[in-house]
């Protein structure tokens, strides 16, 4: 073996190997673009609908059909990470044309940072005419009097106890006409998980979840039981809400129903009512749990109905709004902020009247229609909201509860200015501290409920505090509607 | 020799001659200059891809930032204050470090027991057994946690109604729900899922170890206990160093396997610094959507790689006192 | 009559050997099941159906074999695509890693030169200090060098993370190799590169296979860094990207990722059968010659 022509081969040998990655590499990079709907008029449309992915689908196909020269391509990204991916587009300048609008960072702030292309051009008043009224808001999907957005969902109840009817019949809880006997009061509620733990033996527990993913299972649960006991902030993990809008403050350590509930909560779980793995499974195994019978009552939203029908499971029924008394003191109240909002044009889109038309096709009453029909939830145009022609009896069921949902005060209709504010999340948060309760680690309830009402408090200040030192004429007083009455609808006024 | 070229033999050795008894700077790094572009490659993805990040973050540990544009609400030291007055963080902390030192010994113990138990080339199926025991390592965590999860409540009916016969509890055992035993499953699994790696490095590490040494002793009389002890163990102390640094190192960085069997949870029993750090900039562990935090996520970055150094450099300081005992014992 | 008394023992001693033997061979096979029981568990709900998911227990075997999970993953998540993808990338980032920290594990352990302390302290520290939180340092300057939405930039950034565990494991490695062998070759009129390339290098087997391999893990089943860096070219995408098209916000087609994980997971096992060699029957004699 000679010296030097060896260690040249073998340097050569790397060398040439090192090239021929680098020519594939960028080989590959190239032949990328090769792909059938060729970049030049296909519009990119980012999402993170995985269940709702055969809607889309349709509805690509509709618009492609009805506009020939324009193809859509689909980009569907992991909803945990959703945020991440569109902040990162937007900074390497190369953001898709449309979007769904992250949860994050706030609408106000991607209009401030340029994220998003003002629609005044095609949404004029005429097109905004086809949405109910007030959809359209200073602060929501309005800005500086400009439109970015529209909405694609409506406002239903966030959540309702799901009762399965194989366990409640076959534990006895029936009415003489043989229909399963609904609980409706907290007391019912009690007495058929006992009944259903006692009768199965072993079998089958009154009640099951799954916390184990974090995302704040345990906080619905205080949520749907607190509202009809008169708290009607409720127990929402979104960050600035639940407060209750007649005092502006959080009221978990002032309002009994909260440790009057948690206190039911621990009694349920020392007399083995819940199904002892619930806090190890995740959300998805607790609905096939629930779906095989494992467990006779859940807490959950309409996300759980999609699969639950494709499986072709029907056989249970919604209740909402539990209650220590028959009627609730409490209700849900719909959100024109968070629903206001669905998908946007980037500004930086070169297509931005195409995408407009996708963004148009999207939010259509027709499109609403479909999507009510393919059971992903409520449309936000009214008509659409309408049982007949559901075959899925619970999801009529859950289109038919949309009048439980009352109109409450909506600080932003106050004052638009209010549109930057973004809190932070307090640490533990309420879903944390129902967890720590039921797992036995809390053990000053009170103390922790009020510890974190008044970090919530605080950290909304905060946020306030922040955008206010912007020059915008905003304070805690925003948040107080002395003259509410939660039991009624309530129209919010304009700040003078 | 004579098939060098003059050009090659010119070229000497990176080691200057012992004859010059001080050679200047300039003629020490002109001497060295193939060190230094061996070095090269390696130097300049570390010192862009990695040290210039951390400086880079290490300046967004003043600012109150969620990411966007660029950082602009300056904050001081408060994110450092929030951080070391979080019980949270310092639960984190103290569960990371229970995780590390109890993962590390079982796990290395086990792995070298492996390693020479399928050293042996007079195994048969070695090629399958070291296959088996691999095999964890690369099965992504997600599947990990799901299959675990459901695993562990299927298997929790039948051990709990076991038990329950037995009158030894009441039924069912939540294994990661319980705040007692959560650490414990997640560090079995831990053992379970990274072995294969220090199994991996073992073996090699026994490749190092000629084989006519153990002859030699057998023929001496030696038992395989003592040519364990007299040869394996000496002989492997290098890269058993190495082995046991990156297992520490490895472990106190955990996070796909928490994350995906509990979150931390219930109720941060099981959270360790990076699913902290994690939850930090990421919404809290309500999941719902909040504004990242990369500001206070990078100063409890910081903080923690603050501890782990100081704690090395412990480790460190101890190891040489004991070495220099040693040395100091054999004269 | 000497032969009469020696026939026994060997008889007994082989048969203890044996016994010996087969108590470990059931050892590591009973062993070997538990530990792969979650695995098994997986690759038999790769063939389930999503209700058997659920409802099928500690059971692994399916009640009915669902072959077509196997294609719908292949399809669905445009597999062989990112097949393709994941190849280049894990070759390329195999590559730059063994090159660069066998040349720098080299160097810092067995050559002298100016600054070897603080390199040397570099490359400990940075092995200590949690690597920045967030991705976008690295995001802003592969922009600045236009390599945005390249495989080529996920293997420079996913090969960087591998720099400091590899160094250490050569540096290690390279210092328990006899000096012997370098003077020799000195004498011999051996230059720099030739120590390396010749002798040391192909000394290294074993840490060659090991530390290709882990590279080539950590690269096949990295996330986030080929997701970040392709973010406007999903053609580009890798196969543990592909298979997160699986996880919606709600619910996930499980059956889906056990398959999609097998079909990630097998390339990966067959490398490590092949690579065996270096681990076992090195060159361990070599070291003596």
């Amino acid at each position: 073996m000679t010296s030097s022509n060896v260690s040249r081969r073998g340097l050569l040998r790397t060398a040439a190997l090192g090239a021929g990655t680098l020519a594939l590499g960028g080989g590959l990079s190239a032949c990328g673009s090769g792909s059938p709907s060729s970049a030049a008029d296909a519009l990119t449309y980012w999402d993170w609908y995985v269940t709702q992915a055969p809607w889309v689908d349709k509805e690509i196909e509709l618009f492609e059909k009805a506009h020939s020269d324009v193809s859509v391509k689909k980009t569907t990204q992991q909803n945990a990470k959703y945020p991440d991916l569109v902040a990162l587009a937007n900074r390497s300048g190369n953001p898709p044309d449309v979007f769904m609008i992250p949860q994050v960072p706030s609408v106000a702030e991607q209009v401030a940072k340029g994220w998003l292309h003002p629609l005044d051009e095609w949404a004029t008043p005429a097109w905004q005419a086809r949405f109910p009224e007030g959809t359209f808001l200073e602060g929501a999907n309005v800005f500086g009097g400009k439109v970015y957005s529209a909405p694609l969902k409506g406002s239903g109840p966030q959540l309702q106890l799901y009762v399965h009817h194989g366990v409640f019949k076959s534990a006895g809880l029936t009415n003489p006409d043989g229909s399963v006997k609904l609980p409706r009061t907290w007391d019912e509620v009690t007495s058929a998980a006992q009944t259903i733990t006692k009768k199965s033996g072993g079998k089958s527990y009154g009640f099951g979840f799954g916390n184990a993913d974090g995302i704040g299972v345990l906080a619905w649960w205080l949520d749907l039981f607190v509202r009809g006991a008169g708290a009607p902030g409720g127990a929402p993990t979104v960050p600035g809400t639940g407060m209750d809008y007649r005092v502006g403050k959080w009221t978990f350590g002032t309002d009994r129903a909260y440790a009057d509930f948690l206190e039911l909560f621990v009694e349920w779980k020392k007399r083995g009512f819940f199904h002892p793995n619930s806090v190890s499974l995740s959300d998805e195994a607790a609905r096939a749990f629930f779906e095989r019978g494992k467990f006779g009552m859940t807490v959950g939203g309409v996300w759980n109905q999609p699969e639950w029908t494709q499986h072709k499971f029907t056989d249970y029924s919604l209740v909402t709004l539990p209650s220590p008394t028959a009627t609730p003191k409490g209700y849900y109240y719909a959100d024109p902020v968070g629903n206001g909002t669905f998908a946007a044009v980037s500004a930086k889109s070169k297509k931005a009247h195409e995408a407009f038309q996708w963004l148009d096709a999207l939010t259509s009453p027709a499109a609403g229609r479909r999507w009510v029909e393919d059971l992903n939830g409520v449309s936000a145009h009214p008509a659409n909201n309408n049982p007949d022609g559901i075959d899925s009896k619970p999801f009529a069921a859950f289109i038919g509860m949309t009048e439980q949902v009352l109109r409450g005060p909506v600080p932003l209709v106050r004052n638009p200015e209010l549109a930057g504010v973004a809190p932070s999340v307090p640490k533990p948060d309420i879903s944390d501290v129902v967890t720590g309760v039921y797992t036995g680690q809390i053990k000053d309830v009170q103390g922790a409920l009020s510890s974190l009402a008044d970090k919530k408090y605080q950290l909304l200040s905060d946020a306030v505090a922040a955008v206010a030192k912007q020059g915008k004429k905003v304070s805690m007083s925003d948040y107080v509607f002395a003259d509410w009455d939660p039991t009624k609808p309530y129209t919010t006024k304009k700040k003078a | 020799m004579s098939l060098l070229d003059t050009r090659e033999r010119k070229r000497a050795s990176p080691t200057p001659p012992r004859a010059a008894a001080h050679p200047g700077l300039g003629q020490r790094i002109r001497a060295a200059k193939w060190s230094y572009l061996y070095l090269a490659p390696m130097a300049v993805l570390l010192l862009a891809f990695v040290v210039y990040p951390i400086f880079a973050s290490f300046g967004y540990t003043f600012y109150r930032w969620n990411g966007i544009g660029a950082p602009g609400d300056y904050v001081g030291l408060a994110n450092f204050r929030q951080i070391l007055h979080d019980s949270i963080f310092w639960g984190a902390v103290g569960h990371t470090f229970v995780y590390a030192f109890v993962l590390v010994p079982v796990q290395l113990l086990l792995a070298l027991a492996l390693a020479l138990v399928l050293n042996n080339p007079k195994l048969k199926f070695a090629l399958f057994f070291r296959t088996v025991y691999f095999i964890p390592v690369v099965t992504s965590a997600a599947v990990v946690g799901v299959v675990i999860q459901l695993m562990l409540a299927n298997f929790g009916d039948s051990a709990g109604s076991l038990l329950a016969k037995t009158g030894m509890t009441n039924g069912h055992i939540d294994w990661l729900g319980n705040p007692h035993t959560a650490l414990a499953v997640i560090i079995a699994i831990g053992i379970w899922h990274t072995l294969g790696y220090n199994l991996v490095y073992f073996l090699a590490g026994l490749q190092t170890i000629p084989a006519e040494l153990y002859e030699a002793a057998k023929l001496d009389g030696c038992g395989p206990v003592q040519s364990f002890f007299r040869i394996t163990i000496p002989l492997l102390r290098q890269v058993g160093v190495v082995i046991v640094v990156l297992a520490f190192i490895g472990s106190f960085q955990v996070f796909d396997l928490v994350q995906v069997l509990t979150g931390g949870g219930p109720y941060f029993a099981t959270e360790v610094v990076n699913t902290y750090i994690y939850h930090l900039a990421f919404g809290g562990s309500a999941g719902a959507a909040a504004e990242p935090d990369i500001g206070l996520a990078s100063a409890a970055s910081f903080l923690y790689g603050l501890l782990l150094i100081v704690f090395s450099a412990l480790q460190v300081l101890a190891l040489r006192g004991i070495s220099r005992r040693r040395a100091a014992a054999d004269q | 009559m000497s032969t009469l008394s020696q026939r026994p023992r060997p008889r007994t001693r082989l048969s203890l050997r044996q016994g010996r033997r087969g108590l470990l061979y059931l050892a590591l096979l009973g062993g070997g099941l538990i530990w792969l029981y979650p695995f098994l568990w997986a690759l038999g709900s790769s063939l389930k159906s999503t209700d058997g998911f659920f409802s099928g227990g500690l059971n692994p075997i399916p009640s009915e074999f669902h072959w077509s999970n196997y294609s719908e993953a292949w399809t669905q998540a445009d597999f062989s695509r990112f097949f393709v993808n994941t190849v280049l990338f894990a070759t390329g980032t195999v590559i730059v890693t063994l090159l660069a920290t066998s040349m720098a594990g080299y160097v810092l352990a067995r050559t002298e030169f100016p600054g070897k302390k603080i390199w040397l302290g570099l490359v400990g520290v940075t092995l200590f200090l949690p690597h920045g939180y967030t991705i976008i340092p690295v995001f802003d300057l592969i922009q600045r060098l236009h390599l945005l939405n390249t495989l080529w930039s996920v293997v420079i950034v996913q090969s960087a993370g591998g720099m400091v565990f590899g160094t250490f494991l050569f540096m290690g490695y390279f210092t328990t190799i006899d000096r012997g062998l370098e003077d020799a070759a000195r004498v011999d009129g051996a230059n720099f590169h030739q120590i390396f390339w010749r002798i040391m290098l192909p000394l290294s087997g074993p840490m060659l296979a090991t530390v290709g391999l882990f590279a080539c893990i950590n690269a096949w089943n990295s996330f986030f860094i080929p997701l970040v860096f392709t973010l406007s070219r999903p053609e580009l995408h890798t196969l543990s990207v592909g298979m997160f098209n699986f996880i919606g916000q709600n619910s996930t087609a499980w059956t889906l990722v056990c398959a999609g994980s097998v079909i990630t997971l097998l390339p990966i096992v067959l490398i490590f059968i092949v690579l065996q060699r270096f681990f076992i029957n090195g060159l361990a004699g070599a070291v003596k010659q």
